[in-house]
């Protein structure tokens, strides 16, 4: 099967098999490995990418149902060798400490910042509901998205 | 871990997928968001030989109003319904339920005719459109029909649709005028989990402030979303007080059947349904929540 998106910002032409999910896509396909393969069912969240600028489960959806549109994965997050403020927000407040679920965190914060410039903490609890961290209790990864968000007084 | 190996077919008009369904052999499923069928296949609960996807079809998609009814699309996504204006100030009860499906990556995927094909005892969208009094549509080689929400669950994730049919929209009638209506969800684990309870009502006052109109569906307490018709008799006609509002909970616990499972047991269902039921009633009748 062939499938056209726009994946990190460039046209991307490539076959996957039609039982292939997202992230069979980018792992095994495009071996892109910033995005995690946790739960498979959809619950963990440490898959979650952007599509279209709104969080998906790569490991939920079809490879098929994302051609000709825009995903945006952990790669894609840097610009021209600079780290989003949110990876930079992350990493000097301690929001990562093993680090597996820190990529579907940031994107599920990309997308909420996107639509929410200036959330609650009650704004990123909710966003952040579906992305589990067994290490940090999830604090200082609440801290670290209120920081970054460009509309914080 | 990969899915078991399946064809994909991708029909781009629903006579395609219609023909698709009756003409191919094996074991056939129906794709939409895929929230559902996914994880199932990667549980080995169903193996299909080939998957049929629906995404081709945006009429499917559509969320519109159509003189005073709203009619949503099979494809129609679980965050498109309740951001769409026309849901949130028509349908608040609706829209308040497809809000609290799952996790945020959940509804931007999840469709609301997968919601109701899938069949899960515990759907929040469901006690929602039994209050409304939904219809589903469904298309088959034979022509097409409608079910009423009420009767669409037949069973433990069992549905009325017949082989070879296709769910293709739901219409909810508009809710009536002056009601009030609202959704609690009770989950024992986490926020996102699905409901332990689910309960939505819809309740219309007469001018002397009875209750002439008395909806309620639950969820998560039965093999199949539900109504509770006997606690609807209780309240039918009242201006209730607390006594009548317990006698109605009290009501709706006996008439549900729980299950027990991880997260939780019958009797404990039972309790959280006289809790959640008594609780969402009385902030009806004062006036917490209104359509």
């Amino acid at each position: 099967m062939k499938l056209e998106l726009t994946l990190n910002g460039r046209p991307c032409v490539t076959e996957a098999p039609g039982h292939w999910t997202v992230l069979d896509l980018l792992r095994d396909g495009l071996n892109l490995m910033g995005t995690k393969y946790g739960c498979g069912e959809g619950v963990c969240g440490t898959c979650t990418v952007l599509a279209d600028g709104r969080p998906i489960r790569a490991c939920l959806v079809l490879a098929a149902h994302v051609r000709g549109r825009a995903l945006v994965t952990v790669e894609g997050l840097e610009r021209d060798g600079r780290l989003d403020p949110l990876q930079t927000s992350f990493a000097e407040r301690g929001a990562a400490q093993c680090g597996f679920c820190t990529p579907g965190m940031l994107l599920a914060a990309k997308a909420l910042l996107a639509q929410n410039p200036a959330p609650t903490v009650d704004d990123v609890r909710e966003a952040l509901a579906g992305n589990l961290c067994r290490c940090t209790g999830y604090t200082k990864i609440v801290d670290a998205v209120l920081a970054a968000a460009p509309g914080a007084r | 871990m990969r899915l078991y190996p399946f064809d994909l077919v991708e029909p781009d008009t629903l006579a395609a997928a219609l023909d698709a369904l009756a003409r191919l052999d094996g074991e056939t499923r129906l794709v939409a968001g895929g929230t559902a069928l996914v994880p199932m296949i990667r549980l080995g609960l169903v193996k299909p030989d080939r998957v049929i996807s629906l995404h081709r079809l945006p009429e499917l998609a559509e969320v519109r109003r159509d003189g005073g009814t709203l009619q949503l699309g099979a494809m129609a996504r679980l965050a498109d319904i309740y951001t769409a204006s026309t849901v949130r100030e028509g349908w608040p009860l609706l829209a308040e339920a497809a809000r609290r499906v799952a996790t945020p990556a959940i509804r931007v995927s999840g469709t609301i005719g997968g919601n109701l094909c899938y069949a899960e005892a515990a759907s929040d969208p469901a006690p929602a459109l039994l209050c409304l009094e939904a219809e589903v549509r469904v298309a088959g080689a034979a022509g097409g029909r409608t079910v009423p929400v009420v009767d669409f669950f037949r069973g433990f994730y069992e549905t009325a649709l017949a082989p070879g049919e296709i769910v293709t929209a739901i219409r909810v009638p508009a809710t009536p005028a002056g009601a009030r209506s609202g959704y609690v969800k009770f989950t024992s684990r986490s926020a996102e989990d699905r409901p332990l309870v689910g309960v939505a009502a819809l309740v219309v006052r007469d001018s002397s402030g009875r209750w002439d109109d008395v909806r309620i569906g639950l969820g998560g307490v039965a093999p199949t979303p539900i109504r509770a018709p006997r606690a609807e008799a209780v309240l039918r006609g009242e201006a209730p007080g607390d006594a009548t509002l317990r006698a109605a909970a009290e009501a709706a616990a006996r008439e549900a059947e729980p299950l027990s499972d991880l997260m939780g047991s019958a009797d404990y269902r039972r309790e959280m349904i006289r809790v959640w039921v008594r609780r969402l009633l009385t902030s009806l009748r004062d006036g917490a929540r209104s359509a």
